[in-house]
């Protein structure tokens, strides 16, 4: 197990921030070499909102992702090994292969659910939310979702019942697309925390690719919401990475080069503009180097130290036998 | 008669019916999905895409706006992509466009077809592999058709736009690079008439959507070793066409149903309860039904093959039901 980074710990969130990246490029080369694995939904180009976020949580605090939830689950320590396995439907999968790409589940990382209904996780961490009320936990309910989720019906439901019986929830909104629009969302409301704000929950809206600005919006949130003032609605702006719908596995910004943090003149490309400007692990390592939190040579080694663990992770999910057919009646009734 | 995919021919009953009809309208994106046919929709698109409403992720409120238009007077043609999402519109499907003509009193008419791809699709896992089409045919006024040739893809689904009722077509993904003979005249297939695909003398296999060509190629196989089966394709569920069924059974004295979808209260189940209603005296065996297991779907691709009815445990079941 990885630890989650320490709260407030930059360096930690930017180790973080890399493992998430690295992951998901590693599942596309995993997704090239085994066509039947599917189509991918990656989180790359939400770290900094993912790490950040993860970074104010603590192990108790209940999580409910999507299909966009690889990020979240590595983030939360879960073992990359057996995520890669479960996303090539091997045996050693966290879910014994039977969830897939779409569905990673770890309870012992603090994950309820991962639905690639869309809306599906959101009802369900309401319901968190009220069971560790009713539990008087101190623990919190974190569902993670797209800005297009909010087009289902559902979220208004679910956001009224979190503000009605001022619940522990946080609704963390990753928006991939400009307020509302194609491709992922199409709604009327002119800014997406028009709708939480209608509820009476409080809405607090951060730049997504700047792990900081996210850090410093999560910080709030969660201390309101441990502090039981009630559910808070976090929205990060992200710009959608190129990649992010893809049906085959390609690497449309290329592979991450996180020289190019400081060696600015060499970014180039159909999609160079997303990498300069849009590209928030770029953005985090440039701002660490710059501010001397940490030395180029040191991003560097952690990635070297993310790459290894990464290749060991694959091996170990390449050797894991697919599930024996005859279990395939397991694990229907608990 | 020319050759045509089925992805053509389901596009070309559209475009007939918007060339027909000014008001008729449609809601959904990808109506062929995102395949290697979905470019098949060209014709449509180029023609009648001030037609097609872009709708958001609100299957529910959208399967309610379709239903709501159709009340008022627009034939509609409403498509959700994966049935899977249809669950999130069961309440409008059910309790609104199947109930609105009697609980009216026959004042109200719902001219509206719903389109859907079912099925297992090699890696939908437990919430994009949904077969819903027993839980739908269990709750009436609705109809639904599972054609599975082009030429009865465009003719029902002609025929189904044409008539004033609300119509489920529960698609599968598969079959849209399917090729075959479509008449070049207009024409429609009437819903509730079965098709004998394969005729055979020794045993019927009762199967639907693409399950029918997993039975095609087992009764290929089976004959190669003797067995000569008879292949009937319902094409429709409701109304069903309990005749041709029954004849069949009748003829051959054996029944083995296939569908995609679970075995608890399934098309097969609806199938065998005919053959013990109305053929019992003519069965010489046993009925089989073969469907998939109660489990969720898998997404690990043995756990997945394992579950999927395909030809291998057609073949099996029938041997079973001469043991
Ligand atoms: C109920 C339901 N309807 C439709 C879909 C198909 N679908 C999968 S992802 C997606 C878009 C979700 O957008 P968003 O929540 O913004 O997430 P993003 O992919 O942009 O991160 C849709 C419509 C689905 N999975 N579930
Ligand atoms: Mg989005």
């Amino acid at each position: 197990m990885i630890a989650p980074p320490a709260a407030q710990d930059r360096a930690a969130i930017l180790h973080c921030m890399i493992l998430m990246r690295r992951f998901e490029e590693e599942v596309l080369r995993i997704a090239q070499d085994h066509p039947y694995v599917g189509r991918q939904h990656l989180h790359i180009g939400h770290e900094a909102t993912g790490a950040a976020v993860v970074s104010q949580l603590t192990p108790d605090d209940l999580f409910h992702t999507t299909h966009r939830n690889h990020g979240y689950v590595i983030a939360r320590g879960a073992d990359p090994g057996r995520a890669f396995a479960e996303i090539m439907g091997r045996k050693d999968g966290l879910n014994g292969g039977r969830g897939g790409p779409w569905h990673l589940c770890d309870r012992s990382a603090g994950f309820l659910s991962t639905s690639a209904m869309v809306g599906g996780s959101v009802g369900l961490a309401v319901g968190a939310g009220f069971g560790l009320k009713t539990q008087g936990s101190n623990a919190i309910s974190i569902t993670h979702f797209g800005d297009g989720t909010l087009d289902e019906g559902i979220c208004f439901e679910a956001l009224n019942l979190a503000s009605i019986f001022s619940l522990p929830v946080l609704f963390l909104c990753e928006n991939n697309a400009k307020e509302g629009q194609r491709p992922s969302s199409m709604l009327a409301a002119k800014a997406l925390r028009d709708l939480p704000q209608a509820l009476q929950i409080r809405a607090i809206v951060v730049d997504g690719r700047d792990a900081d600005a996210v850090a410093e919006g999560a910080k709030e949130a969660v201390a309101r919401i441990r502090g039981g003032a009630g559910p808070v609605f976090l929205q990060t702006n992200l710009e959608r990475w190129p990649g992010s719908h893809q049906t085959k596995p390609e690497f449309p910004t290329g592979v991450t080069d996180l020289s190019l943090a400081w060696e600015e003149d060499r970014i180039e490309g159909k999609h160079a503009d997303w990498v300069r400007e849009h590209d928030g692990l770029r953005a985090y390592a440039k701002t660490l180097v710059d501010d001397g939190s940490l030395s180029r040579e040191r991003v560097l080694e952690m990635d070297r130290e993310v790459l290894e663990l990464l290749a060991k992770a694959r091996e170990f999910a390449e050797a894991s036998p697919y599930p024996d057919p005859d279990s395939l009646m397991a694990d229907v009734f608990a | 008669m020319t050759k045509k995919f089925y992805a053509q021919a389901l596009i070309e009953a559209l475009t007939e019916t918007a060339e027909e009809d000014p008001g008729f309208a449609l809601i959904g994106r990808g109506i062929l999905g995102h395949g290697a046919h979905a470019h098949f929709d060209k014709p449509l698109m180029e023609r009648f895409g001030d037609r097609i409403t872009d709708p958001p992720t609100s299957e529910g409120a959208v399967a309610s706006m379709a239903i709501g238009a159709a009340m008022a007077g627009t034939r509609m043609f409403c498509h959700f992509g994966t049935a899977s999402f249809t669950l999130e519109a069961v309440n409008q499907l059910i309790h609104e466009a199947g109930v609105a003509h009697s609980m009216s009193g026959g004042q109200i008419k719902v001219p509206l077809v719903f389109h859907m791809y079912h099925g297992l699709r090699r890696g939908g896992a437990g919430q994009h592999s949904s077969s819903p089409q027993s839980m739908y045919a269990n709750n009436p006024g609705l109809q639904m058709i599972m054609p599975t040739t082009p030429r009865d893809a465009k003719g029902m689904l002609r025929a189904a736009l044409k008539c004033d009722s609300p119509t489920l077509y529960i698609d599968h993904g598969a079959l849209l690079g399917t090729e075959g003979e479509v008449p070049d005249e207009p024409y429609e297939v009437p819903l509730g008439r079965a098709d004998i695909r394969r005729e055979g003398s020794d045993i019927t296999i009762v199967a639907t959507s693409r399950a029918v060509l997993w039975a095609v190629e087992a009764a290929e196989r089976l004959a190669a070793e003797g067995i000569d089966a008879e292949v009937v394709d319902p094409r429709s569920i409701v109304p069903l066409d309990a005749e041709a069924i029954v004849t069949s059974i009748r003829k051959t004295g054996r029944l083995v149903t296939v569908d995609e979808g679970y075995q608890m209260c399934s098309i097969g189940s609806e199938i065998a309860a005919l053959a013990a209603e109305r053929a019992m005296d003519a069965l010489k065996g046993p009925v089989a039904r073969v469907a998939r297991p109660p489990v969720p779907v898998p997404f690990s691709p043995p756990l997945e093959e394992a579950m999927t009815p395909g030809p291998d445990r057609i073949i099996a079941a029938v041997k079973a039901t001469f043991a």
